[in-house]
């Protein structure tokens, strides 16, 4: 009896066009992985944190962009920077708590000061040196303070407060420029007055973080979440239109759910945010690895920070109104837990699944074809989405998706293959 | 009940709540629990300064979300928890008691990655403290809310099982 396909059956091109899969090895190669570091996420905008975590002046928050740590401040003048948290003498981590304030003093330094607790050279919130411990003794007049400054990062604070920075600072756009338009349609929600974070959590995952990216990508797997079939699946579901924008973003149209479909659930109608109709959902993936999804009364922010080919951590924010009362925002909290929380329907299924990705596509397996090949003008089930973003991989890093060992510029064009 | 037996039934009631639960005898579990019975899971991030509600809801909100699970796609690798009652404090006047709890829970690996690699392989799943409060009557005790104030934030897949 035949076999169902044997190797060179298995590991052959598939009859879709190039752009209509990829080479698992982009999921798994340490060496791609390295670059990916070096070209990407060291070059384009990437956001970090929420204005909400750090209110007040002299707050701050730490982070890790393209392995290099960084630390968000918020100065006396309420200008937010960011700046690699790397002291400039022997290069130990300054700030190690999560977040916190630089007005309290610490064991090694003063009040209002980055200190740096090995040697205890201080910084102000402008990252200016300000302090060297013993400094004419041991440096005569051979080094100043304006010579050892913490290297300072492009920072804005765009689209309902998010922070964002860059570690390229040849980069010749703003976050706006950068977006190219994907924000718009929530734009008018996310900026009509302040919003704060309520809820955080990470997630550890052993997969690629691109298998993320494409989670969100796509929609076609809401057939692993009971909770969207039962309360999505209709004509008006199927219309939404998944769009790419420059840049490598795209976004998913509206509809508006029927939340009193799923037993416990109950509309979001009397708390959706401000301009979006009720029960409506937006979502929004940015280039390289970012999740905005907003569904009627609370939205979710997926930040990924790659940690190896196989490995990626995923910090998941909930945020509401700033000027939710307690009543609002416990039901914000309960809409955002019910399917998005560590404990709710929808992400525990969605990590499942790409926990089952990461461990078929381990380093050692075979190399295989990944389908991104569905085609429903442009809908919520075609998966133009992940087209999109892998054509602006390719450039990037000039590497062709369905075969990454071929440079991207000489092979982009899409041929249908007979 | 004296005071003493009182606090006997707290601590057999958290000690059989966990038994149950590990066992995923959902509806036993809720036995023990009254109409106005409220559960949360909560934790502190000190990521954004903020106390933070993970879970929460009736037991009613709590039967529902169980007999929904054959619907959902779950990891069913089974948790299994480990709790010292340290304090039970009977309120004999009001009718109540107050007990606090620690609580381990493992997650021993049965479908979650790779089963051939992993099934058997038990972890520490989250870390954290019951905060129970009691209705204590003529028939007993009843459980009428569990705070489960957890320090792992951390969560990795999550689960859709109550802790």
């Amino acid at each position: 009896m035949a076999r169902s396909r044997n190797h060179e059956q298995w590991t052959a091109k598939p009859s879709l066009a190039s752009d209509e899969y990829v080479d698992s090895r982009i999921y798994s190669d340490q060496e791609i992985f390295d670059e990916e570091q070096e070209k990407i996420f060291k070059k384009a905008w990437i956001p970090v944190c929420h204005e909400s975590e750090m209110p007040k002046a002299y707050d701050f928050r730490t982070t890790t962009v393209a392995a290099e740590p960084i630390v968000i401040t918020r100065g006396k003048d309420m200008k937010v920077r960011a700046f690699l948290n790397v002291c400039p003498h022997r290069g130990n981590m300054i700030e190690r708590r999560p977040s916190g304030s630089f007005l309290e003093g610490t064991p090694s330094g003063n009040p209002k000061h980055m200190t740096c607790m090995f040697h205890a050279w201080q910084f102000d919130m402008k990252g200016r040196c300000v302090y060297i411990s013993r400094q004419e003794e041991g440096y005569q007049d051979r080094l100043q303070k304006q010579q050892v400054g913490l290297r300072e990062l492009k920072c804005e604070v765009y689209f309902g407060g998010f922070i964002w920075v860059s570690l390229n600072d040849d980069i010749d756009m703003t976050v706006a420029d950068w977006a190219a338009g994907s924000l718009e349609c929530l734009q008018p929600s996310l900026d009509e007055e302040p919003l704060e974070v309520f809820h955080y959590h990470k997630a550890i995952i052993p997969c690629n973080y691109k298998l993320w990216h494409d989670t969100n990508c796509e929609f076609y797997h809401d057939y692993l979440h009971y909770h969207n079939r039962i309360t999505g699946f209709n004509d008006a579901y199927f219309a939404r239109k998944n769009m790419g924008f420059d840049n490598g973003h795209i976004n998913v149209g509206s509809f508006e759910v029927n939340y009193d479909n799923y037993e416990g659930a109950h509309s979001r109608e009397t708390i959706s945010f401000p301009h979006l109709p009720a029960n409506h959902w937006y979502m929004i993936d940015m280039f390289p690895g970012v999740n905005f999804n907003l569904r009627g009364s609370s939205l979710r922010c997926d930040m990924m920070t790659p940690l190896g080919p196989d490995s990626v951590m995923i910090e998941f924010r909930g945020l509401g109104l700033k000027s939710d009362d307690a009543k609002t925002r416990k039901s914000r909290i309960d809409h955002h837990n019910s399917i998005w929380g560590p404990f709710g329907r929808n992400l525990h299924e969605d990590l499942l699944a790409v926990t089952g990705q990461g461990a078929a596509m381990n380093a050692s397996a075979e190399k295989r074809q990944i389908l991104h090949g569905r085609h429903e003008n442009e809908t919520i089930h075609d998966e133009n989405g992940m087209r999109h973003f892998y054509e602006e991989w390719g450039r990037w890093m000039d590497r062709l998706p369905s075969n990454p060992d071929k440079p991207f510029k000489e092979n982009s064009s899409a041929v249908r293959a007979v | 009940m004296s005071g003493v037996d009182t606090a006997n039934a707290v601590r057999d009631s958290i000690y059989r709540a966990c038994l149950y639960k590990d066992d995923m005898a959902w509806e036993k579990w809720l036995e023990l629990c009254d109409d106005d019975y409220y559960y949360a899971i909560t934790a502190y991030s000190p990521e954004i300064s903020n106390d933070m509600t993970y879970l929460s809801g009736s037991r009613e909100d709590m039967s529902t979300m169980m007999n929904m699970l054959p619907k959902h796609n779950s990891d069913h690798s089974p948790l299994k928890r480990h709790c010292s009652v340290y304090t039970v404090d009977v309120d004999e006047k009001a009718g109540t008691a107050t007990a606090v709890s620690s609580v381990l829970v493992y997650q021993t690996q049965l479908d979650g990655i790779n089963c051939h690699v992993d099934a058997g392989e038990s972890k520490v799943f989250i870390v954290g403290k019951y905060h129970d409060k009691f209705r204590v009557s003529g028939d007993g005790v009843k459980f009428i809310e569990r705070i489960v104030k957890i320090d792992t934030r951390r969560l990795d897949k999550g689960t859709h099982y109550p802790i």
